[in-house]
């Protein structure tokens, strides 16, 4: 009996899964939780900023100030293909790191979120 | 002749709920999470900092230089699709392939801007388009 109920269930597993998809796209590099702490407000200078993070993907002039922002996109589908009924769902977040730099090229301050850690794979497209 | 109803009232049930979602499909693209008017009501001009922004809204999307001060922009969209084609009802008994497609597409895309001063505390906050929620029915003509 219970093998019956195993094969049933495995059908029905195999069915579900032939009509899903997922796939992934991202774009730049991962922004470290590590190389962000390592950045200290009135001590870290340009050039070590540069070292840490590499060349900003932005270069903004702010109130007599320079602002390196860095970013980083993520992006997740998931489909249920049903032949007749599909559900598709793409989400896509973005790690954002912006460290202002004052007129002597020390880190003034440093404003960074991490979004795409609570990223997951969706299908659903109801609710929120 | 009541069981008879009661017994096939599922099954029509099935098949009409079935019928109405041929050729169905439903797609949602979103960017970063919606914000509404009652996530910012935190936001005191004159008093909040971006840094007490940052701290409950993550990083902004993009800050920018104004002659006034400095313009942080939280930027999100949330898109919803539905399409229904009735001429799959028509597939099995047609030589040819018929459409009729009723689809719908709600682009729900909006952006919250703070305006700063030189001390980052916030003068101004604002909602681009105040979104709207876009509806998730394939029908157009409404």
């Amino acid at each position: 009996m219970k093998s019956v109920r195993s094969i049933y269930t495995l059908l029905i597993l195999t069915i579900l899964i032939q009509g899903c998809a997922f796939s992934r796209g991202t774009l730049g590099d991962e922004i470290k939780s590590d190389t962000v702490a390592a950045l200290q407000k009135g001590i870290t200078t340009k050039d070590e900023v540069l070292r840490l993070l590499g060349a900003p993907d932005r270069l903004l002039p702010l109130n007599g100030r320079d602002v390196f922002q860095y970013y980083r996109y993520d992006a997740k589908a998931g489909s249920l293909l049903l032949i007749i009924l599909n559900f598709s769902r793409l989400s896509i977040k973005s790690d954002d790191l912006f460290v202002i730099l004052n007129r002597d090229g020390i880190v003034e301050d440093v404003i960074a979120s991490k979004r795409t850690e609570a990223l997951a794979f969706r299908f659903w497209p109801f609710g929120e | 002749m009541r069981s008879i109803i009661s017994r096939m009232a599922p099954l029509v049930l099935g098949a009409l709920v079935c019928l109405a979602l041929l050729g169905c499909n439903v797609i949602r693209v979103s960017f970063n999470t919606s914000l509404g008017p009652e996530d910012v009501t935190f936001i005191v001009p004159g008093k909040t900092t971006l840094s007490e922004v940052v701290a409950k809204l993550g990083a902004p999307d993009s800050i920018i230089d104004s002659d006034t001060g400095v313009v942080a922009t939280y930027r999100f969209f949330d898109v919803k699709y539905s399409r229904v084609n009735f001429g799959w009802l028509a597939k099995p008994w047609t030589p040819v392939d018929p459409d009729l497609i009723f689809s719908r597409t709600g682009l729900g895309v909006d952006a919250f801007q703070i305006l700063c001063d030189s001390r980052w505390v916030v003068l101004h906050q604002e909602f681009q388009r105040h979104l709207i929620r876009p509806p998730f029915h394939p029908y157009p003509f409404q």
